[in-house]
């Protein structure tokens, strides 16, 4: 009895204090993935068998709706080339550094933290598909979080609402900036530090401002849904709803930005 | 009966990574605060079971295993399982008479226990760390428990080991 709780705290007191049991964790990550994938198997069923049962109509409704949201799409994407070109020559004319291109990786989610306090996922990309520690990570609709631990075929995902974690964004309106922060809630995160003179609206759209080097600039992170003065506080409690749909989405994409492949990155990851 | 005390051992691990799959199966936010503490549960169905199999090491190894697949502190889950289970066995004596809802009531302020411990330990070694205590899942472990055993004795009939260890 005794010795199986020195042996715990033992473990406790290593894991916090000493970096011994980093190398034992990719291992373990290898072990527990099975069962990750069959605790995931009822969600794929029933997600199959949606598809399956689908009706004929039901179909057509769909691929019609597709149809005219890529007509749409591909509008704003003729806009976007133009932009773009404007947008390399007037810097140029700046003499600013060229744009930064971004590539991406499409990953899926194959396991959710289960402890509700921590906001982690595990996805199927790992060192064998070069996911780095600190790999931005996307969804279809905005930022989701970042790599935090790498395993062979596999990879942890610190979400951007855990409470631990906070990242560099700004007001697209304005440029103004701020830090927003995870607050446990998948549908919320908070702004820190904003003075009351500051101009930020309700409906106001924030992306990552890229300072700080680990996340690229400009992914939508999210929409003010309130701004409030509280009594003898010197800041503004300003909340946000993420744009990603941090909690639903099965399909995630992984950025390469070329900018953390030349380094600049590196001092920020410490 | 060494033979029928191995297949207990396999059917009491097979239940432990069943209750472990449970415990990590996706779910919505709302679905996974108030999810029950399945692996602890399975812990304590072996422990009122088979009292003279199942003890402290296995709550241990339990507790480890789940660990493994939380990946934040080791040894958090073990700790707080072995502290359990010990409580459990001073309470041995009188727990031979006790029916599944009576039980059921024994096992609220033991999740709750489990609950103080894992959150007492993550205060100690995470000073990063500001989530709350989770009561909810008290709450719906003490609610599953008559089904849990229901089901596991049912279990347990079919594979007709229930004579062999009662």
């Amino acid at each position: 009895m005794l010795l199986l709780i020195f042996v715990a705290l033992f473990l406790l007191l290593i894991d916090t204090y000493t970096r011994w049991l980093q190398p034992v964790r990719p291992w373990l990550a290898e072990l527990t993935t099975p069962i990750y994938w069959v605790s995931s198997l009822p969600q794929r069923i029933s997600e199959l068998g949606d598809e399956v049962v689908m009706g004929r109509a039901e179909l057509e409704e769909e691929n019609k709706r597709q149809k005219t949201e890529l007509f749409i799409l591909k509008g704003r994407l003729q806009r976007m080339a133009e932009l773009a070109a404007e947008n390399v020559r007037l810097r140029n004319l700046l003499n600013a550094t060229e744009l930064l291109q971004n590539s991406v990786l499409v990953s899926e989610l194959i396991g959710v933290s289960p402890d509700p306090s921590r906001h982690t996922v595990l996805i199927n990309r790992g060192e064998d598909h070069s996911v780095y520690i600190g790999q931005a990570v996307l969804d279809a609709d905005g930022l989701m979080g970042q790599v935090i631990e790498v395993y062979h075929s596999s990879s942890k995902v610190l979400l951007i609402s855990d409470t631990s974690h906070a990242l560099p964004v700004q007001v697209l309106r304005n440029g103004v900036r701020s830090i927003a922060e995870g607050m446990g809630n998948y549908k919320q995160l908070s702004l820190r530090y904003v003075t009351p003179t500051t101009d930020i609206k309700v409906g106001d759209q924030l992306v990552s401002s890229g300072l700080g080097g680990r996340y690229p600039l400009g992914y939508p992170v999210g929409t003010v849904t309130s701004v409030n003065m509280i009594r003898g506080n010197p800041y503004m409690s300003v909340e946000l709803k993420p744009s990603a749909r941090i909690d639903r989405s099965r399909y995630l994409l992984l950025v390469f930005s070329t900018m953390e492949k030349l380094g600049v990155g590196e001092d920020a990851r410490e | 009966m060494p033979e029928s005390s191995q297949m207990v051992y396999l059917w009491s691990g097979v239940s432990v990574v069943l209750g472990l799959i449970l415990q990590i199966l996706p779910m919505s936010a709302t679905m996974a605060h108030w999810r029950p503490q399945f692996v602890l549960l399975v812990v304590f169905y072996w422990l009122f079971r088979t009292p003279f199999l199942h003890g402290i090491t296995f709550a241990w190894l339990a507790g480890l295993l789940l660990d493994i697949f939380v990946g934040e502190l080791f040894g958090r889950h073990a700790m707080a399982f072995a502290l359990c289970a010990y409580l459990l066995q001073l309470l041995q004596q009188r727990l031979h008479h006790f029916g599944v809802f009576h039980q059921a009531l024994l096992v609220l302020p033991m999740v709750l226990m489990s609950q103080l411990l894992l959150h007492s330990i993550t205060l100690i070694f995470r000073s990063d760390w500001d989530g709350d205590m989770l009561i909810a899942p008290v709450i719906t472990s003490a609610l599953i428990w008559p089904l849990l055993v229901w089901l596991a004795n049912h279990l347990l009939r079919m594979q007709q080991l229930d004579r062999s260890i009662s």
